[in-house]
């Protein structure tokens, strides 16, 4: 008896899920086509994420352990929002994220501004070399940098011996070498996910505006960047998101603690789980906070252009 | 003033010559009509009016400026795109404001000029629609007003009707033909359509394989085509090609493919000699037909040949009638060749598929070329 109405609620509360996504989405094919993402993003993403909340709310271990299982604390948390090396390592992170992120999506519209213009050849050549680098390990394209910017590296030693500069720049170890190799390994996923906007644009637009009086810049900024706007978007989340994130980049080019090597370091050497996985929790929704304010301002320009 | 002279404009694009010396004065207050079929180059010229695209060689002059070198956005030009091109994310009020907030008139005048425009072309009530949700004919509005609301000396039409229905299409040429009378600015328009360009234009420039042919008034170029290509194009004719088997002091006499002769009259005996190639454009309005029953006279006088034209006569069987809306079509088997004769609907049905009738017509009305496609001087 009480097994019937458990399985009638049970059916009743799938049917209220059921519904109006069902509705949504137009057809029921489609939800059970989403299906094998649905498991694979249960298994993949929500389930460690749950264990993962499970230990930033444990007390930290006795010596030799992780953490204390079974235990429930909020001490984690207070450590990560108090503490002083939190904090600079949460504000590196963001520096090197949103320098990072302005610097690939402003560059990667500018180059798939050139792909979308050039024809035959150059075209090829364009779309080529934005492939390239992907074909390459990120360690060690992001290794390649030391030898060629560090003070006794290739680029100091030509502007050395052409006599621009006396004493050699120190860009590697150093934030902005960090930066300068976060955005080479974000920078082709920016071209491509403006590219793949612009391609499917109509020229015929930009010559409309030009024919209306728009500078070139103008017609640019008035037609080609709101159009462009839902690439710039993609763009600049999978910046942002892998740059905050960092962890090649900073540890084999900075001079200074990322998040990602923090929790590293504290997994791996202190054995401070808790406070690993607090950092992470806190991190993830910072992240999120910001990335909605992004899409929240980008989504404005690629609306309406008000009149300005 | 905006009198437009192009001289000797030519666009290359690699091997290929897209417009070749193209030379005209395009006047004040004219609507001048570039027809021709696709690829012939009319757009491109258009696009090197409006600055689009740069010519390989030539110039552009409108009213006292070279504008050769100018781009667009610094011309005194408008264009109404084929495809309109108004931009999907700003309203259709804000597409028509576009060019005045380029030009930065305040936001105010802007606004009240684009209402005005959009008033004239009855879309006011669409101002704050988002143009993607318009229909083929309301966005060809939007894109006029936007283009007038600057002000232009000179508007460029590129086809801008040849995505609308047939209907539609002739409403809005009776359109422009009103807006380009109350403006009294200089208008070219772009068409491969024949009847368009006859509909709307002072002048139409006849373009093929990136020249310009022959500019002339639309009475003009259809009566007095310069070569064989403008008669095939303006309008449905018959090509009958001949051999000349004899010249006379008033006449030449072709041996056609119809296996009969076919007499045209002529000024200048030395027009054409024998032995000579020719094709004769025989028009459908020029031809007349009766059925084969009808007596026959050698010698008939009748009111072409009254006139002082030559009576030709050639017999046929009809092979299909085809009912056009308001005329009707036969389509005549002549010696193994076919002539299409038309009548009005009214006086039609005296014939079937399979009957035998006559065609008639003045040999005067008749155009004849030679070989290369050139016009005789008859």
């Amino acid at each position: 008896m009480s097994g019937t109405n458990s399985n009638a609620a049970a059916s009743g509360v799938i049917e209220r899920v059921w519904k109006p996504l069902a509705a949504r989405s137009r057809s029921k094919r489609a939800l059970l086509l989403m299906l094998p993402l649905v498991v694979f993003e249960l298994l993949i993403f929500v389930a460690p994420f749950l264990i993962l909340l499970r230990i930033s709310l444990s007390e930290a271990g006795e010596r030799g352990t992780a953490y204390a299982e079974g235990t429930w604390s909020t001490d984690a948390y207070a450590d990560v929002l108090t503490g002083e090396v939190a904090r600079e390592v949460i504000t590196h992170s963001f520096t090197i994220g949103l320098i990072a992120t302005a610097i690939a999506v402003v560059t990667g519209l500018l180059y798939a501004y050139a792909i979308w213009r050039a024809d035959g050849f150059t075209k090829s050549l364009l779309l080529f070399s934005v492939v390239l680098p992907l074909l390459t390990t990120l360690v060690v394209k992001t290794y390649a940098f030391r030898p060629l910017l560090s003070p006794t590296g290739t680029l100091n030693s030509l502007l050395e011996s052409i006599g621009l500069l006396s004493t050699p720049l120190e860009i590697v170890p150093g934030l902005a070498g960090a930066i300068v190799g976060q955005v080479y390994i974000v920078l082709p996923y920016a071209v491509l996910a403006i590219y793949s906007v612009l391609a499917t644009m109509d020229w015929q637009l930009v010559e409309a505006a030009r024919d209306l009086g728009a500078s070139r810049p103008r017609s640019v900024l008035e037609v080609v960047v709101p159009q462009a706007m839902p690439g710039i978007i993609v763009a600049t989340v999978i910046s942002f998101a892998w740059s905050v994130g960092s962890y090649a980049a900073p540890f084999l080019l900075g001079d200074n603690v990322t998040f990602a090597m923090r929790v590293e370091g504290q997994i791996l050497r202190d054995f401070q789980w808790p406070t690993a996985t607090a950092l992470s929790v806190v991190m993830i929704g910072a992240m999120l906070v910001v990335i909605a304010a992004l899409v929240t301002i980008l989504s404005r320009f690629g609306g309406e252009m008000e009149y300005a | 003033m905006s009198e437009i002279e192009l001289s000797g404009l030519e666009k290359r694009y690699g091997d290929e010559l897209a417009v070749e010396d193209v030379s005209v004065t395009i006047e004040d207050g004219e609507l001048l009509c570039l027809l021709g079929p696709s690829g012939s180059g009319k757009s491109t010229t258009l696009r090197m009016i409006a600055g689009l695209t740069s010519p390989t060689d030539g110039g552009v002059h409108i009213g006292e400026d070279d504008v050769t070198d100018r781009p667009a956005y610094d011309r005194t030009t408008a264009t109404v795109f084929q495809d309109w091109a108004l931009f999907p994310h700003k309203t259709v009020l804000e597409n028509v404001a576009f060019g005045l907030r380029m030009r930065s008139v305040s936001k105010d005048e802007r606004r009240e000029r684009a209402r005005e425009m959009l008033e004239r072309v009855e879309m006011a009530e669409h101002a704050d629609d988002n143009p993607t949700n318009l229909s083929g004919g309301q966005k060809q509005r939007v894109a006029l007003a936007r283009s007038l609301a600057v002000n232009p000396d000179v508007l460029l039409l590129d086809e801008p009707l040849s995505n609308l229905d047939k209907r539609l299409r002739e409403d809005m040429q009776i359109e422009l033909r009103e807006i380009h009378e109350d403006l009294e600015k200089t208008f070219v328009h772009v068409t491969h359509d024949q009847n368009e360009a006859f509909t709307l234009a002072d002048r139409i420039g006849i373009m093929a394989d990136g020249e310009l042919i022959q500019v002339g008034d639309p009475h003009e170029v259809y009566e007095n085509p310069k070569n064989r290509f403008i008669e095939g194009f303006l309008g449905d004719t018959n090509f009958v090609d001949g051999e000349v088997a004899e010249t006379t002091a008033d006449a030449v006499v072709v041996e056609t493919e119809l296996g009969q002769n076919i007499v045209l009259p002529t000024d200048d005996s030395d027009a054409l000699a024998v032995g000579e190639s020719v094709t004769a454009s025989l028009r459908p309005e020029v031809l007349s037909i009766g059925g084969s029953a009808d007596p026959v006279d050698a010698n008939r006088t009748d009111v072409a040949a009254a006139d002082g034209g030559t009576t030709n006569e050639i017999v046929g069987t009809v092979e299909n009638v085809i009912y056009r809306g308001s005329t009707v079509r036969y389509s005549v088997a002549v010696n193994g060749s076919s002539v299409f004769v038309e009548r009005t609907v009214a006086d039609s049905g005296a014939f079937d598929a399979g009957d035998d009738i006559r065609i008639r017509w003045d040999g005067a009305d008749v155009l004849a070329f030679r070989e290369d496609g050139t016009r005789v001087d008859l």
